[in-house]
């Protein structure tokens, strides 16, 4: 199966030079983690950066500046490994997570709409953007919303379709408050994304409205 | 700091300055890096809008992890300045989202998002080995021109007004530009594999 939906080049480009909001990076990150093309890309990308740094103009360092960095090569030299927190969620329980997501804290599962539930992830870093993972079942219309930001939406497993195309493992999805898509899960099997929400969620029809004053995304 | 490295300090051996970090702890090799790279990410912290105080120590801790992660790098993937770029942006980022937290508590490693420095894969060697290949051959054949509208729009963050100025083009050429530097990577790319 290979992945037909890509992040924008300039998405990329913001990801290689590491100017993306927190929430956006790890959507781009899981794109990343299923797509090779768009891993060459921003590698190619990230050779720019380093093309760049060596033509900044230098800012004098102060005098003392390797003195005190002499000083401190005596430690030693591969620094203890940072001691990272377990995965919370395994390869199994959701593949195509990458790892240092699966690391973040999660919350639980919660009910959204019939077939339709969401569970958040808990970035260690305060982001504009919140990302949460979003299981449809099989057939179901998924959450259909507006937003007042910008949405990014990578396939977990299973896919969904709207009039952008079919969305496939690895699949990108980008919306935006000009974009109204009502995707509608795949039948045979439940869909999973992870997606990065920025601004606010309005639910859109009856079950949006009744649940939305339950329901802090 | 020895002088004679001044002058050998051809961009060419920056490479096997680190390879001779990893190898044998070469203090000369390092101050040589240090004089060349520590100016310039601190000019590159600087324009991420940190004070000179912090940019000098954002520098300081980048070339500190450059002679703890020598053993870490690989040339056929990247050259030195992406390499040292990598892992300065990596900490740009990790101070940044620390100033907006405070103190925090929970450790992160923002390198693992990237996959940028991790120690190469044996399982995976002969993918990164192609992957290498197409980005080295991509590389080679944008024109200079176009990698630097990239360098300037993303890496200097520089407004389209400012690159139109840099590269004496009309404001309106710089977003196509841009564009089709981006397109033309993405079908050379398309071309290696
Ligand atoms: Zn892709």
């Amino acid at each position: 199966m290979s992945i037909e939906h890509h992040p924008d080049d300039l998405m990329l480009a913001g990801f290689a030079a590491g100017t993306l909001d927190h929430g956006q990076h790890v959507a781009i990150a899981t794109h990343l983690a299923a797509c090779p093309k768009c891993r060459d890309f921003v590698r190619v990308l990230e050779q720019t950066g380093g093309a760049m740094l060596s033509r900044l103009p230098p800012a004098p360092m102060s005098s003392t500046a390797f003195e005190h960095i002499q000083s401190r090569l005596t430690e030693p030299m591969s620094p203890a490994p940072i001691a990272l927190s377990p995965a919370s969620v395994s390869e199994s329980e959701i593949p195509g997570l990458p790892e240092f997501v699966r690391r973040y804290r999660f919350g639980k599962w919660i009910w959204v709409a019939p077939s339709v539930h969401m569970r958040p992830i808990l970035l260690p870093h305060p982001s504009d953007t919140r990302v949460f993972l979003l299981r449809s079942g099989s057939g179901t219309k998924m959450l259909e919303h507006s937003h007042s930001g910008v949405e990014m939406t990578c396939v977990l497993s299973g896919a969904f379709r709207h009039e952008g195309g079919r969305f496939g493992p690895g699949d990108f999805d980008f919306g935006d408050d000009t974009v109204d898509h009502q995707p509608v899960v795949d039948d045979g099997q439940e869909c999973i994304c992870l997606v990065a929400m920025q601004g606010e969620l309005r639910l859109n029809g009856l079950v949006g409205r009744l649940i939305q004053p339950f329901l802090r995304l | 700091m020895p002088d004679r490295n001044k002058e050998a300090a051809r961009p060419a051996d920056w490479e096997a300055r680190i390879g001779a970090i990893a190898a044998h702890q070469d203090r000369t090799a390092f101050a040589a890096l240090f004089e060349y790279f520590a100016p310039r990410i601190k000019t590159y912290m600087q324009r991420s809008g940190v004070n000179d105080v912090r940019a000098e120590e954002l520098a300081q801790e980048t070339m500190l992890a450059v002679w703890r992660k020598a053993a870490l790098f690989d040339p056929a993937s990247a050259n030195a300045a992406t390499w040292i770029f990598a892992i300065a942006r990596n900490l740009r980022i990790d101070a940044y989202r620390r100033e907006r937290r405070g103190q925090i508590g929970e450790t992160s490693d923002v390198a693992l998002e990237f996959h940028a420095d991790e120690a190469p894969q044996p399982d995976a060697s002969l993918a990164s080995a192609q992957s290498d290949r197409r980005v080295r051959a991509a590389l080679a054949a944008l024109s200079a021109e176009q990698v630097r509208v990239i360098e300037l729009s993303f890496f200097e963050e520089k407004a389209h007004s400012e690159i139109a100025k840099i590269l004496g083009i009309p404001l309106g050429t710089v977003k196509s530009r841009m564009r089709l530097a981006m397109k033309r990577l993405r079908t050379l790319l398309e071309e290696q594999s």
